[in-house]
């Protein structure tokens, strides 16, 4: 089949994710390098040039141990001559601001585009920050698109912008753009023979010391005024035209929710700036804007990077009108389309139809009503079997309403979502590696607590490292538990140097060995376990709490949903291999006494609850209800198997042979063999 | 212009995105024809909200198309501007009624899925006749059915139940797209042989 992320011609359409179509751009731009670590909603903007590359002459891609290794690693490409496009979500680029803050000091020489995934709501992250703020210390120039074909088409021109003026680019979209799927119209990509590195040396612009720094402080001012010019003319930069006396200003997706709320509204024809650049803006271009209105509104989301921008603009302009911005749309989460027709409604004195404030009135009605949900982990994650062994050895119970008096320090991964209930295991989360951090300090601060920190191998190499070394260096007292999985599992299964083998079955060379690596960091008391072994892991952790120093457990399972792949993946290319031996589990009504430790206290989304339905209707009319293990989701951890103080789940084997091996079973447990 | 607004809700691993592209990759043949809409992926994980939003826009001219008012759309869809809300899980229908107005058709399964603060007990999950009967309070128009069962009962696996849905809303719904697209990328795409089947027996249902 004609793939047309790699063949599209101009003029082919097709649905790509906004994410897609930022790589996409970065093609059509001719690009030969591309790095990230990978970071929700930005990462399929590398993974859809990584997962082509092949097809792809003359690309590299990466998946960095961190955002300023993949920075940095841009920036040599650049140096090299070749364009470069780095990936990171928000919080990401406070990793990599380091390199960014000397960005405009040396100077790129071929394009380089920083893309940008924030994430306003934080559906998937531990802040809302703007990165946008991060442009008026670092200097690189924001370019925000507002749909998938600018997606693509700006990335495409941020490389020119970046390579006229000698700025890395920041390219910022929000997840709504980013996991926006819709139609792009392609473009035809540059010749892709000749992309090859011929790095030359410049001590002027790369060399910063003393006076060599303020010499190439001076020398960016200069490029940033001539930019400044360059953004009044940029056809990136539009002005709508019109009569009217009230003018808006907006960017981004925040953009398309303003022409929305105007067409809904039929809110009339005024005058409408919309910036596909947003820093830096031009005074000129601003003062025109300004010409003959009386009001401005600033359409923006979080804190008002535009307002405080264009206010500044306005004073020095001698501007008569009022603008406003922040004092209409709120500075945290998400601004939504509903809160731009909402305010702009309101402004305008415009009424929103019948129909809009009846859903709103009867969302604010119900909202509260409807059981929340919120994430947890997969069918047979090891990340279960590590909070329960956890909570069990602290003593806590949901059931039974018993608190725990260990500390837990959380972090960034999967394993996240460990502080949410049933298991409330973290109390803190902020940014990678804080949990070591803070937990080291509060042991020494706090002698008398037990505390635990939590890290996954990905965040434990991204940089934890560097926090373990100064963890044991001083002789902080905290029992440090890796969950290894192999992957980084949260944005789509990445490689970690600890992932051994690749789903395909090969193996992956030079793997971490992380027992080596802790040993020569000086972590004298290391464990491995299974952390699906949740008896013997909860006792582990009890007796490891009694050492003084830094211990380290690594909990290490795969991440099931990479092992089922491989394992599917096996059993395609060797359909007669013989099927290796398995075992079902059943929960045998009549000896449940619904004690939910496997309900409540594993809380594995298979054990379900089922109406019982031939029992027929009980006291007070209400059937029975059972606990009962769906045969189409479970993937036979046994756990649940482990944890039943009751022995009321069967184990039935099967395979043994190399055969279906069904004697023993059930007539009930037949149909579910079938079905597994 | 002329709008029709989808909004699919429900679980991660259900297949609510890939229902959600299938529907948009039907709106590439023509020049006038425009489709977006924006993803909910934060749920990756099981049992976290996922929604995938389609929003066709048809132009009625090539005039229409390049006036810089009217080309711009946004990702989501406003309170209460859904054409049509499919959800496969029931209190997830609840939710994403946000979206629908007295006019809209909703299509929804009655397999629920119980969050974890059910199985606490710290809250109770409604019954079907219940959300029923809430959604009618909003639109006549509801039709629910066990797509679990449908797709377990027909294919023995549940992979096929947004298919089945997708089914049902070229059967009760005026979607303004021609179904025989539809089967013509199901038919292209991967499992085309049950995904067919599932979309003929949801057309019936």
């Amino acid at each position: 089949m004609k793939n047309l992320f790699v063949d599209g011609k101009k003029g082919d359409r097709a649905i790509v994710l906004g994410n897609e179509a930022i790589a996409r751009g970065a093609l059509e731009a001719g690009i030969g390098y591309a790095s990230m670590y990978p970071g929700t909603p930005a990462s399929e903007i590398i993974i859809a040039l990584d997962k082509n590359k092949s097809r792809i002459k003359n690309l590299y891609t990466e998946f960095s141990l961190n955002e300023q290794i993949s920075l940095h690693g841009a920036i040599g490409a650049s140096w090299s001559g070749i364009r470069s496009l780095c990936a990171m979500k928000n919080v990401g680029f406070n990793v990599a601001s380091e390199p960014a803050h000397f960005l405009a000091y040396t100077g790129v020489k071929a394009g380089l585009v920083v893309a940008i995934g924030s994430d306003p709501g934080a559906p998937s992250s531990s802040n809302e920050q703007d990165d946008r703020w991060y442009s008026l210390h670092t200097y690189m120039p924001v370019i925000e698109p507002s749909n998938i074909q600018e997606a693509k088409d700006y990335t495409e021109k941020a490389f020119d912008i970046s390579e006229e003026f000698s700025f890395g680019i920041m390219l910022m979209t929000p997840s709504r753009l980013c996991h926006n799927a819709g139609t792009l119209i392609f473009g035809d990509p540059k010749e892709r023979d000749n992309i090859k590195g011929d790095f030359k040396k410049d001590p002027d612009n790369y060399l910063n010391l003393f006076s060599m720094a303020v010499k190439n402080h001076k020398k960016y001012l200069e490029r940033y005024e001539l930019l400044k010019r360059y953004t009044a003319a940029s056809e990136l930069n539009r002005i709508i035209k019109s009569d009217s006396r009230i003018g808006f200003i907006s960017s981004g997706i925040i953009y398309a929710h303003l022409m929305e709320a105007f067409r809904m509204l039929n809110a009339g024809e005024h005058k409408i700036l919309k910036l596909g650049i947003t820093f830096p803006l031009s005074e000129e271009f601003i003062k025109r804007f300004f010409k003959g209105l009386d009001e401005v509104i600033i359409v923006e989301e979080a804190e008002g990077f535009l307002e405080f921008q264009i206010k500044k603009i306005a004073y020095e302009a001698g501007f008569k009108g009022r603008i406003y911005g922040k004092d209409i749309f709120a500075a945290y989460g998400e601004l939504t389309l509903d809160d731009v027709i909402t305010g702009i409604s309101r402004f305008l004195k415009k009424p929103t139809p019948v129909y809009f404030d009846e859903a709103l009135n009867r969302n604010s009605a119900t909202c509260g009503r409807i059981p929340q949900r919120m994430g947890t982990f997969c069918v047979g994650c090891g990340h279960r079997g590590t909070m329960y062994s956890l909570l069990k050895a602290a003593g806590f119970s949901n059931t039974d309403g018993k608190g725990r008096d260990f500390v837990i320090a959380g972090d960034i991964g999967c394993y996240t979502l460990g502080l949410l209930p049933p298991y409330n295991a973290m109390d803190w989360l902020t940014c990678m590696n804080s949990g070591l951090s803070i937990a080291q300090a509060i042991s020494l601060a706090d002698k008398d607590k037990k505390i635990i920190a939590l890290v996954g191998d990905s965040t434990f190499f991204h940089s934890g490292i560097p926090v373990l070394m100064n963890a044991v260096q001083n002789n902080a007292n905290v029992l440090y538990i890796i969950l290894d999985n192999g992957w980084t599992a949260m944005t789509g299964h990445q490689k970690t140097p600890s992932t051994q083998k690749d789903v395909n079955g090969s193996a992956i060379p030079n793997p971490v060995n992380l027992k080596d690596l802790l040993r020569s960091l000086g972590v004298s008391y290391i464990k491995t376990i299974d952390p699906n072994s949740v008896k013997r892991f909860s006792v582990l952790i009890k007796s490891a709490l009694k050492e003084q120093g830094i211990k380290v457990i690594i909990a290490k399972r795969e991440c099931i949903l990479q092992e089922e792949r491989r394992n599917k993946l096996m059993r395609l290319k060797n359909p007669l291999q013989k099927p290796e031996p398995q075992a079902i589990y059943e929960i045998q009504k009549e000896r449940c006494a619904k004690c939910d430790e496997c309900f409540v206290e594993l809380a594995c989304p298979a054990i379900q609850l089922k109406k019982d339905e031939q029992a027929g209707p009980s006291i007070a009319g209400i059937a029975k209800e059972y606990y009962y293990i769906d045969p189409a989701s479970c993937v036979k951890c046994g756990v649940c198997y482990e944890v039943c103080p009751n022995s009321a789940i069967r184990k039935v084997e099967f395979n043994l042979t190399g055969e279906m091996d069904v004697k023993r079973s059930m007539g009930k447990l037949t149909e579910l063999i079938i079905t597994a | 212009m002329k709008r029709f607004n989808i909004a699919i809700a429900g679980l991660g691993g259900q297949g609510i995105i890939t229902a959600g592209t299938i529907l948009k990759n039907a709106a590439l043949n023509s020049e006038l024809h425009d489709v977006s809409g924006s993803e909910r992926r934060g749920g990756a994980q099981r049992e976290g909200y996922v929604e995938a939003l389609v929003k066709y826009i048809f132009y009625d001219s090539l005039d229409e198309l390049k006036d810089p008012r009217k080309n711009v759309h946004s990702p989501v869809i406003q309170a209460g501007g859904a054409d049509v809300l499919i959800s496969l899980e029931p209190i997830e229908t609840l939710r994403a009624a946000y979206y629908i107005n007295s006019r809209s058709t909703v299509i929804f399964s009655t397999s629920p899925h119980l969050p974890i603060s059910v199985r606490m007990k710290k809250d109770t999950y409604p019954a079907i006749e219940e959300i029923v009967k809430e959604l009618a309070i909003i639109t006549p128009k509801i039709y629910y059915y066990d797509f679990n069962k449908l797709s377990i009962d027909n294919f023995g696996f549940l992979t096929p139940r947004n298919i089945l849905a997708l089914g049902v809303l070229f059967s009760k719904t005026g979607i303004p797209i021609e179904k025989e697209i539809v089967e013509d990328i199901l038919a292209k795409g991967s499992q085309s042989e049950n995904n067919l089947k599932a979309f003929y027996l949801g057309l019936t249902l």
